[in-house]
């Protein structure tokens, strides 16, 4: 018995349950014996794992879903030994690169060389290549994006690139234009009810629509959270009620915490209260550039439209040159203390108009 | 630069600093011989003045009637040929008249103020003159044969002052003496240059010019050695003795360090009067001492002093200071080795100095310790006992420090136990150290009286070198003495260094000099706190002396951190414009570091401190700031380290078909994992609950599992036993109150025997699995029935192990023949006798089983 994310997580293309077209789409692109490098990209829980492990199921049949996870052990020009968790199949090999850093040139060199160059020993049955997923690409260094569109062209009869994305703006040109890029869009909020209530079905569960609405409003469009929410409202309470609380990560409801005590006063000391709060954030591995997505949504909510462009603007740059810098902290101070003083100074002339 | 300069202007560009400096040096040092020697030229020409003690250099060709060819020329320069403009200044070109035509690629010009470099001067001087006479061969040889002639003219027995006998020409010069000159008739005159021209060889001529040219060097040397001694009076002196050695106190009064320091040491020294001298020590009164601490306010003796005053123990059973060991500790250059040594001297012992420079590993050590501080090798030559002064003990090994702590531990009484094994100490030993916070001085820094000795005040160090200056008859300036003091920040040693230095400049010394010149220049290292706090105050005096605080602070990243969290204090602020303005600085400050250590391309790292500078002038104010040390950025480090180290181990312990992205894991997965894992349940007792309830708890294992949680049992501090997950996803998972959602213990042990049970029906799926697949490839048979593997662990049964089913073995005899089955076993039944009946019995001490038995197969199928 696991999560019901993990256990109701569709195995073929024709029974995903959104996004049936484009399912319908990738079936056809493999039923013809060859097909490009391919690049998915959409945002986190909108499914492109599971649309990825469905194709490979109709690539290579069930064997697949038989994984095992290997730790694959790397040696830097610097020698300096380095050590990667890959999960891997007889037909393909899953690895994160950035999990190593900025040695993720050496991970990727290596591991897909190593790759395409043994064959597969029974190619009768089979295809003649493996597939190698690469996850969270955007966040490639430029050297290890370079490194790899060689080795895409190089090593195209033997392997097949998967490469999964967020988005592709990070993404350089060349490979963009190397793969066929396929886009998961996160599926509408009727879509997540209408998952959440075949799921609560298959669990033999009530599900009232108004509280499926709820979860998949709280989830953010994100069907893993949506349902990871939904399981965990069921642990805390079933049968199911629509006014039920529905748990959400803390995380989030720390940066609407945030964000409320930075409308609630804006003064240096308020700063340094707030600066404590970043710090929890940032220790509890909240990557920063959510942080300033989090905290500018709740803060523009509070703001007239001038305001909106202009604190949107600024949170743009820093978040921008957060990526450039080393320390998250101060640009997220920064961007809070920018905050701080154009509210406060749309604040005192409003109340100066008024008078 | 596109084209070449021509010969000229090259050689003009590449000497033209040497010929500038030979002017100056030429204006400077004055009494040049060159240049005396022109004067004298001058001299010669207009008999304006006495040719005094100088060799008689009048010399005039009256006997020439071609003037064309006359060459007025004292008696030791016939190096010179061209009209002279007798000039203030003289530069190579003028002295030896046109060089340009000398190849000067190899050659340096003669630097008149190096003496030693004489070697250099000759070879100089006979190049030109050979360069110049191979030029003049070519040219003009008559002129040359001329202009050797005349050093054939002898100046004595043409000249007189006295009315000569051979006919004369008289002269008056400008003092009314009147001087004979000889007239010559010009047979005698062309005689005498026929003589010459016979001697006139190339090699006659270089001799002799070779000779001048020494002489000229010679005199030159001569004259400069006097002026050396005219001017400075005893260079040697100096060099014998130093005058930090020469300036050193000598007595109690001269210290140039604290009174309350001097005192401590000397008092502690006192306190061996007992044990060494066998004399009772003189404790003074603590009110006194409180009195004078009060009196001079700046007692800066480390704690231990100060508690010995409350408890009074000064020393031990043994008649010993409590502290064996008086550790001074300071900057370099206030005096530590001077004050020990002094104030050993007066308490009455003989200091016997080891420092650095000497074998420090521990058998030296041990020896010196030996001979200098038993009581056997006291009785030397003065008859005083040793006061053994460690210095420089910050560098010693570990080891030596350990052997001189575990020396100074052991107790007198000690040694009556183990006879002559080991020495206690028992006489005074000071060790003495810049740094006290060595790694290697921790053990000896607990038992040791700490003397910190601080920098000497400006004033007393001013004072000092302006009594130092008297002595050495220097006047200067007492407002430079307080630049030199300040300069010297406290080190009297490297103050005494630039004054003497300055001294055999032999300049006066202005106030630029000890501004700005890089001589005396103490290390100007400062520490990260001074630079913050520089930062946050204004400095008046000069506005740029922040920057050069972080500049010499160094440390950029902590200081940008110790900014960062203090600049929101440090003034006000209402409307957070002096936030912005001091995180936008912060801000490029981390984009350049970021850039630099990404590119790792420091051309950029000298913009850094001007990053943090700028923040300076945002954020200095008048009022006292109180900076604190940057302590978050590094706190956040090592827990964000901590938590990380959590999700990793969620994140690797996860299974293989559950397992996603590590960002998705710590955002979507870990936040909701504590509310997944509290299960509701009416009781503890599993089999009570209902099937509902048994299901959640069955998945709530099940979620475990595939993310490698555990529930450990955990011994808590009251001493129960408490269920805690393994890793703890709940301290990622929530914020602030990690125990939000808290499952009852009870909960929790069913969940972990839960999971226990999963964890084994997991393994026997995988095992069942394997199985399959072994038999599918085999395709023998399928007998094991599904719904036997699902039953749950503990509801299975122990299945006797069924025997395998063996082929007959075959017999065969010692040629390998096949031996018929029957036959052996015929063989066996009637060989063994015993198992003719079917009970024996066999006694075995010690075991139970001894019943034995034949089975044979064919009785069990």
């Amino acid at each position: 018995m696991s999560l019901w994310v993990d256990k109701h997580r569709p195995k073929d293309l024709l029974k995903l349950d959104f996004h049936k077209d484009q399912a319908v789409r990738l079936k056809s692109l493999v039923q013809q014996s060859d097909f490009p490098h391919l690049l998915v990209y959409g945002p986190s829980g909108a499914g492109k794992k599971t649309r990825i492990m469905c194709l490979l199921r109709e690539l290579y049949g069930s064997g697949v879903e038989r994984l095992r996870q290997e730790t694959m052990h790397f040696t830097t020009p610097s020698n300096k030994k380095i050590e990667i968790m890959t999960v891997s199949s007889n037909y393909h090999i899953e690895v994160n690169p950035t999990d190593v850093g900025i040695y993720d040139r050496v991970v990727i060199m290596d591991l897909v060389k190593n790759v395409a160059q043994t064959h597969q020993i029974d190619s009768s049955g089979q295809r003649e290549f493996k597939v190698v997923i690469l996850n969270e690409v955007d966040d490639l260094t430029k050297d290890a994006q370079h490194a790899l569109r060689r080795t895409m062209e190089k090593y195209v009869a033997t392997c097949r690139l998967i490469l999964i994305a967020n988005s592709v703006s990070r993404v350089i040109p060349a490979i963009r234009s190397r793969c066929l890029t396929i886009r998961v869009p996160a599926p509408t909020e009727s879509e997540v009810c209408s998952v959440l209530q075949t799921v609560c079905k298959k669990e033999g569960l009530n599900l009232p629509s108004e509280l499926a609405l709820k979860i998949s409003k709280c989830s953010g469009r994100n069907v893993r959270r949506a349902l990871l929410m939904c399981e965990a409202c069921k642990v805390q309470q079933y049968p199911f009620k629509a006014d039920q609380k529905v748990p959400e990560p803390d995380w989030q409801l720390f940066i609407k915490e945030t964000a409320s005590m930075i409308l609630s006063e804006q003064s240096p000391k308020k700063l340094g209260e707030v600066r404590q709060k970043l710090y929890e954030l940032i220790i509890h591995g909240v990557p920063p550039d959510i942080i300033f997505a989090g905290l500018l949504k709740e803060l523009v909510i509070n703001c007239d439209m001038a305001m909106k462009c202009q604190v949107a603007s600024h949170a743009a740059m820093f978040e921008h040159r957060m990526r450039l810098g080393n320390k998250a902290i101060f640009h997220l101070e920064a961007f809070v203390a920018k905050f701080m003083a154009i509210y406060k100074k749309f604040i005192e002339d409003s109340v100066g108009d008024a008078f | 630069m596109s084209e070449y300069p021509d010969p000229d202007e090259e050689y003009e560009l590449m000497y033209s600093d040497e010929l500038e400096m030979m002017r100056e040096v030429e204006d400077h040092v004055g009494p040049n011989p060159i240049r005396k020697k022109m004067n004298l030229v001058k001299r010669s020409l207009d008999f304006s003045s006495t040719p005094s003690n100088y060799p008689v250099t009048l010399n005039q060709d009256i006997n020439i009637p071609s003037t064309d060819q006359v060459l007025t020329n004292n008696d030791n320069n016939s190096i010179s040929q061209d009209d002279r403009i007798p000039s203030h200044k003289r530069t190579a070109e003028e002295l030896f008249g046109d060089i340009g035509d000398i190849d000067f690629e190899s050659l340096q010009l003669p630097n008149k103020k190096q003496k030693t470099e004489e070697e250099s001067d000759f070879d100089l001087i006979s190049k030109i003159i050979e360069g110049r006479r191979l030029r003049q061969m070519l040219n003009e040889p008559s002129n040359r044969i001329q202009a050797d002639t005349k050093s054939f003219y002898n100046v004595k027995e043409n000249m007189s002052l006295d009315i000569p006998s051979w006919p004369f020409m008289a002269l008056t010069n400008s003092d009314g003496n009147r001087v004979y000159v000889k007239l010559e008739s010009e047979d005698s005159w062309n005689t005498s240059l026929d003589n010459c021209s016979n001697e006139l060889s190339l090699h006659a001529s270089l001799a002799s010019a070779w000779e001048e040219a020494r002489k000229i060097l010679e005199n030159k040397t001569q004259v400069t050695n006097q002026i050396d001694e005219d001017v400075i009076q005893t260079p040697i002196n100096e060099n014998v003795d130093l005058w930090v050695d020469k300036y050193r106190p000598n007595s109690y009064i001269d210290l140039l360090s604290e009174e309350p320091v001097n005192r401590a040491l000397l008092h502690w020294l006192h306190l061996w009067d007992k044990i060494v001298f066998k004399k009772d020590v003189i404790v003074k009164e603590p009110q006194q001492q409180n009195k004078f601490v009060k009196r001079t306010g700046q007692f800066q003796l480390t704690n231990k002093w100060k508690g010995k005053k409350e408890t009074e123990v000064e020393m031990d059973e043994d008649g010993r200071p409590h502290h064996k060991v008086a550790l001074v500790c300071g900057p370099p250059g206030v005096g530590k080795t001077t004050l020990a040594h002094l104030l050993a001297k007066l308490a009455g012992y003989r200091p016997v100095e080891l420092n650095a420079s000497d074998e420090r590993s521990t058998e030296a050590f041990q020896t010196a310790l030996q001979s200098a501080t038993l009581m056997r090798s006291v009785l030397d030559a003065d008859k005083r006992p040793n006061c053994l002064i460690l210095d420089e003990i910050d560098g010693a090994p570990t080891q030596t420090v350990e052997l001189l702590v575990k020396w100074c531990m052991a107790s007198l009484k000690e040694e009556g136990k183990k006879k002559g094994k080991s020495h206690p100490l028992r006489r005074p030993v000071i060790a003495i150290c810049n740094d006290l916070y060595a790694t290697s001085l921790r053990p000896l820094r607990p038992i040791s009286l700490i003397v910190t000795v601080n920098a000497v005040s400006q004033a007393r160090l001013s004072a000092r070198l302006g009594v130092v200056a008297k002595r050495e008859h220097i006047t200067i300036n007492p407002r430079l003495l307080t630049a030199l003091a300040a300069r010297a920040q406290g080190d009297v040693r490297s103050a005494l260094h630039v004054l003497s230095f300055c001294r055999a400049r032999g300049k006066p010394l202005n106030i630029d000099d000890i501004e700005n010149t890089s001589f005396g220049m103490k290390d100007c290292n400062k520490t990260m706190i001074q630079a913050l706090q520089a930062i946050f105050a204004i400095n008046d005096k000069d506005p740029n002396a922040a920057l050069k605080i972080i500049q010499a602070a160094g440390e950029y990243d902590r200081l940008a951190e110790g900014i960062f969290e203090n600049y929101l204090s440090a003034r006000v602020d209402a409307r957070l414009h002096i936030a912005c303005e001091t995180t936008s600085w912060l801000r490029l400050y981390d984009l350049v570091y970021a850039w630099i250590l990404r590119n790792q391309n420091y051309s950029l790292y000298g913009l850094l401190p001007y990053c943090l500078s700028r923040c300076h002038t945002v954020l200095a104010s008048r009022q006292p700031f109180r900076v604190k040390f940057p302590m978050q950025a590094q706190d956040m480090f090592r827990k964000k380290a901590e938590l990380e180290s959590i999700v990793s181990s969620v994140w690797r312990g996860s299974v293989p078909s559950v397992l996603i992205g590590r960002k998705t894991l710590l955002l979507d997965v870990i936040p909701l994992l504590p509310y997944l894992l509290s299960p509701q349940l009416r009781s503890g007792n599993i089999q009570l609950c209902s099937e509902n309830e048994k299901k959640s708890v069955a998945i709530c294992a099940g979620a475990m599992c595939d993310y490698g949680l555990q529930y450990v049992q955990q011994r808590t501090p009251e001493g129960l036993y408490a269920f805690v997950l393994e890793p703890n996803v709940h301290r990622v998972a929530f914020m602030e109150n990690i125990d939000r959602v808290k499952t009852n213990p009870t909960v929790r042990q069913a969940i972990a025997q839960e999971q226990q049970l999963e964890i084994i029906r997991r393994n026997d799926q995988m095992m069942t699995r394997n199985c399959k697949k072994t038999e599918e490839s085999k395709t023998t048979r399928k007998e094991k029935p599904k719904p036997e593997i699902k039953l749950p662990n503990h509801l299975q049964r122990l299945q006797p192990k069924a025997v395998e089913k063996s082929t007959p073995q075959v017999h065969k005899d010692f040629f390998g023949r096949i031996v018929p089955l029957s036959q052996v076993q015929k063989q066996d039944a009637v060989s063994d006798v015993i198992s003719l009946s079917n009970v024996f019995y066999q006694y075995r001490e010690g075991y139970n089983n001894a019943v034995r038995r034949n089975v044979r197969m064919r009785d069990l199928l």
